[in-house]
């Protein structure tokens, strides 16, 4: 069983050393296992678990120190507490020092699954057997399944305590069937929650129909975005200025949209750590509760998101999206989410005249900024359709997009949510989504 | 308890439990990172991570398992969990992994360091980085000025069922400014010795003394005050020059990682991706013009992929990758050159907590001839690019995309007027194949890249790319279409 509690002793440990006006201690852990496979065998699997102890004194009333250590040994915590106060004592002071949160009380936040915890490598070796062996003829499969469990606990000498564990589950793989491949993801809170049969099964069938896939011109094109390639789209809108340090600083997209529309009528994003489908705890690196936020409200730009720091600057209350402080990034939504439509994606498809239908992006980065523009490939299921059916496959092709101009341009929002991570950072839950024009700048030889 | 004794109670218990192959790793990695932004600093982590990482063969195959939380009772804890990892990964077939012989070594290495960067007062840094921002908010127009310094220390003591038995510090110091310049709706910046937090080199504080960061200062913030009212680079195709900074990058994507074995042989597959390049094109790709030869050097002095040993115990060496435009090796490790031609020296893991993978060391592309002012003599048309601001390329590294801080125009052998939100693109072998020349050794330096993803678990790599100014003839820069 979780025990977060047993982290906030050490915490609270941390804290006691003395030496220092405020101290706040935040204390993390993290185990479980990965197994990952390709060309159809187990070619790694590790178990790895960490733990480590950020502890921040301020002295003198303003000036702040942080000091981290990995280990849960008293002796070496309360070591890393005296040194965050001297690294403190060596700062010069923050006239900007907001203080420390205080005592609150926390919602209810992610999920905690035992088994989920607790799965051990057979079961997941388990688990990539099963759908290795019911691939098709001729197509292999490589991928990753991983089970962990987190636990955090933060105190602090204003009278914080804060304590939560939660779980989380993926399988993904990616289907070769020669000269087309296929993919399939799932993240969940808990492993039994996840259909890996299906998700070996879409990727076996995506692969098959990638097969033999033909040219396409760069240029403007109707798209269907599934909700892997949609949850893309709203990750890098979360990193881009929804932050009221990086708002402040001018490095916001949102300077001089907030409160303006931004995009189509049918875009509601929001932030919600609180809801039963995510990942994670009812409080951020500050001990601050996490709260719903809508960022972008059927199109508008409705608000930002402030860590205690800000929130102070700005008069309001911190929204509970606080990195470990200080910070120089500031506030980050961490828990992103593109409300579903009512659109099947098989609809969606169906109301396509001319256009693709994208399975995946890879390796997206940012191009610009202000224009939010970003760039990316597609892989691993891009298909040409026409009359509403998939015709065939084409040859992967680079974007470069501005993401408010796609959701500017959005037909249709599909009613399934998928959570999904780009390249492994954060994650994102997001519908699949129809939009009118997708500018394709390149194309690749595959 | 020391670590040899813990790394050799966990040796022991594998072997017991069964492992064929068991090496431990115990590594004690000590980071910090400063930021000052405008007059105040905006951020300090200080870190001191260690753990104990145990890998294991049993019955050929591979398993992995590691802490932080250690102490005697756990290392043994930790060994057997190892050996049930391999058990269970059995349930799926395939061919047993075989290890290429290595000599297991018995020695000790340490990254040469003139200061100790960890040694430097901690009011002497931030009073470095505030006179560097104050330099830059020196000059009209600018937003925002940043200065960064970070110091990487990583012991490693590595022991193998073999007999290998290594301890091995690598010292890491990076250091640099970014001018930000806001209006207009855009945003634009400018770095100095490199993008995305500086330059990094192995080595101490004499790698900060060496980016001069105040007396660069001025100039970079100006230099980002100016692209903010530069024009847009207008889409064409056109001879380019990229500096070295950039040209690390070039390397680093469309060069370093396609040699990776492991990506070749389908590996990374799901994740990373893989390769265009096959085995069989090992002698006979002709991936650039014959000005282009690439290697890999472990051994470099300066260079982030510098060290003794690599996390298979492997010395570390210099091979050739590319050779007058022709694939001549890739990057290996024990298990993926099992085939008799020897582990590279480049299975690297980003900690205690991670299995170590094909990662690049130091991939040079090695230098000509000549300055950069007589490559930009020598240039009736074209555009000097530099800095990279932003990079992209498919899972098997053929179709790339990368922006840069800053373009300028080359016109009769000189440069002239200045552009923003500069981008190029291509294919892998067309560009390398226009590659017509290198500056020479005294524009030779071996750049840092400290942010290299891959694997899963996501690992970090800090890698070290030796790079000069170098031409490539009709490159297509600017987007297609209404791009901002």
């Amino acid at each position: 069983m979780a025990r977060p509690e047993r982290l906030l002793e050490i915490a609270e440990e941390a804290i006691g050393v003395g030496g220092a006006d405020d101290a706040e201690a935040l204390v993390y852990r993290q185990a479980g296992g990965l197994t990952r496979f390709a060309s159809s065998r187990i070619h790694q699997s590790a178990w790895r678990e960490d733990l480590w102890v950020r502890v921040r004194a301020v002295v003198d009333g303003n000036r702040v120190g942080t000091a981290t250590v990995h280990s849960a040994d008293p002796g070496t915590v309360r070591a890393t507490a005296r040194r965050a106060a001297a690294v403190a004592r060596a700062m010069p002071p923050d006239p900007g020092y907001p203080g420390m949160p205080g005592p609150a009380t926390y919602p209810a936040a992610g999920r905690h699954d035992q088994a989920t915890a607790a799965a051990d490598p057979a079961t997941r070796a388990g688990l990539v057997a099963g759908v290795i062996g019911r691939l098709p003829a001729g197509v292999a499969a490589a991928g990753a399944c991983e089970t962990r469990e987190l636990e955090i606990a933060l105190a602090n000498t204003r009278g914080v305590r804060a304590a939560g564990a939660t779980t989380a589950a993926s399988f993904s793989i990616l289907a070769d069937a020669g000269s087309g491949t296929g993919w399939a993801e799932g993240t969940e809170p808990a492993l039994a929650d996840l259909d890996v049969a299906a998700l070996g099964e879409r990727a076996a069938r995506k692969a098959m129909d990638s097969r033999d896939p033909r040219d396409l011109a760069p240029g403007s094109y109707p798209v269907v975005l599934e909700p892997n390639a949609a949850s893309v789209l709203v990750q890098w809108l979360g990193w881009l200025g929804f932050g009221a340090k990086a708002y402040d600083e001018g490095r916001s997209f949102l300077v001089g949209r907030l409160g303006r529309r931004v995009c189509s009528p049918l875009v509601t994003i929001v932030d919600d750590a609180t809801a039963a489908d995510t990942i994670g705890v009812g409080f951020d690196f500050e001990g601050v509760p996490k709260r719903r936020v809508t960022l972008i409200d059927r199109g508008v730009a409705a608000s930002l998101v402030y860590d205690f720091r800000a929130a102070a600057g700005h008069g309001v209350e911190p929204t509970g999206h606080g990195l470990p402080a200080p910070s120089a990034e500031g506030a980050l939504p961490m828990h992103l989410a593109m409300l579903p439509g009512q659109t099947p994606l098989a609809e969606l498809v169906a109301g396509l005249e001319r256009g693709l239908l994208v399975t995946r992006f890879h390796y997206t980065n940012l191009v610009n900024l202000m224009g939010t523009t970003i760039t990316g490939m597609t892989r691993d299921g891009t298909f040409w359709v026409e009359d509403g059916r998939v015709v065939g496959a084409v040859r992967n092709l680079r974007f470069t997009q501005s993401i408010l101009d796609a959701l500017a341009s959005v037909r249709a929002v599909g009613a399934e949510t998928e959570m999904a991570a780009e390249d492994g950072y954060g994650a994102a839950r997001a519908p699949a989504l129809a939009i009118d024009r997708f500018a394709f700048s390149s194309a690749t030889t595959f | 308890m020391e670590p040899e004794e813990l790394t050799e109670l966990a040796l022991a218990a594998a072997v017991e439990a069964g492992a064929g192959y068991a090496d431990v790793r115990w590594v004690r990695e000590e980071t910090e990172g400063l930021t000052v932004t405008d007059d105040r600093v905006d951020d300090l982590e200080a870190e001191d991570s260690s753990g104990l990482g145990v890998r294991v063969l049993v019955d050929g195959r591979w398993g992995f398992a590691a802490s932080a939380v250690l102490d005697p009772g756990r290392a043994g804890d930790l060994a057997r969990r190892a050996v049930e990892v391999a058990r269970a990964s059995a349930a799926v077939g395939g061919e047993p992994v075989a290890l290429a012989p290595a000599e297991p070594a018995v020695a000790g290495w340490a990254t040469p360091v003139a200061r100790d960067p960890f040694a430097v007062p901690l009011a002497e840094r931030v009073e470095l980085l505030l006179t560097a921002c104050d330099a830059q908010r020196s000059v009209a127009g600018l937003a925002h000025a940043k200065a960064t310094v970070d110091l990487w220390r990583r012991r490693t003591v590595l022991w193998s069922s073999e007999g290998a038995r290594l301890d091995q510090t690598v010292t890491q110091t990076g250091a640099g400014i970014e001018a930000v310049a806001v209006g207009d709706g855009d945003l634009q910046q400018r770095s100095w010795p490199n993008s995305f937090r500086g330059q990094y080199q192995a080595g101490g504080w004499e790698v900060v003394e060496a980016a001069e960061l105040v007396a660069n200062a001025p100039r970079v913030a100006a230099e980002a005050v100016q692209l903010l009212a530069a024009p847009q680079l207008p889409e064409r195709v056109t001879t380019v020059i990229l500096d070295g900074q950039q040209l690390s990058l070039q390397v680093h994507e469309s060069v370093g990682h396609p040699l990776e074995l492991d990506r070749i042989l389908g590996m990374e597959a799901a994740y990373a991706g893989t390769s265009f390049v096959t085995p069989g094109d090992l002698g006979r790709l002709r991936y650039g013009s014959p000005a282009m030869s690439v290697t890999a050097d472990a051994t470099t002095p300066g260079g982030l992929g510098t060290f003794g040993f690599d996390d298979e115990g492997v010395p570390a060496q210099r091979s050739p990758l590319v050779v007058d435009g022709v694939v001549a090796g890739f990057l290996t490790s024990r298990e993926t050159a099992a085939d008799g031609t020897g582990s590279s020296g480049a299975m690297r893991a980003d900690g205690w907590g991670s299995m170590p993978l094909i990662r690049m060391t130091n991939v040079h592309l090695e230098p000509g001839q000549g300055t950069l002012g007589e490559l930009v003599a020598d240039t009736p048309d074209g555009l000097l690019l530099s800095l990279n601001r932003s990079w992209s390329i498919d899972d098997r590294r053929v179709n790339f995309q990368f922006g840069v801080e800053a373009a300028w125009e080359i016109k009769g052998g000189r440069l002239g007027r200045l552009y923003r939100n500069a981008s190029y693109d291509g294919r892998t072998t067309d560009f390398w194949g226009s590659l017509d020349a290198v500056c020479g050794p005294e524009a030779w330096v071996v750049w840092g890249v400290p942010n290299c993803g891959k694997g899963q678990p996501f690992q970090n790599a800090r890698v070290g790319h030796g790079a000069a100014p170098a031409r490539f003839r009709n490159v297509h820069v600017g987007v297609r279409g209404p791009h901002g």
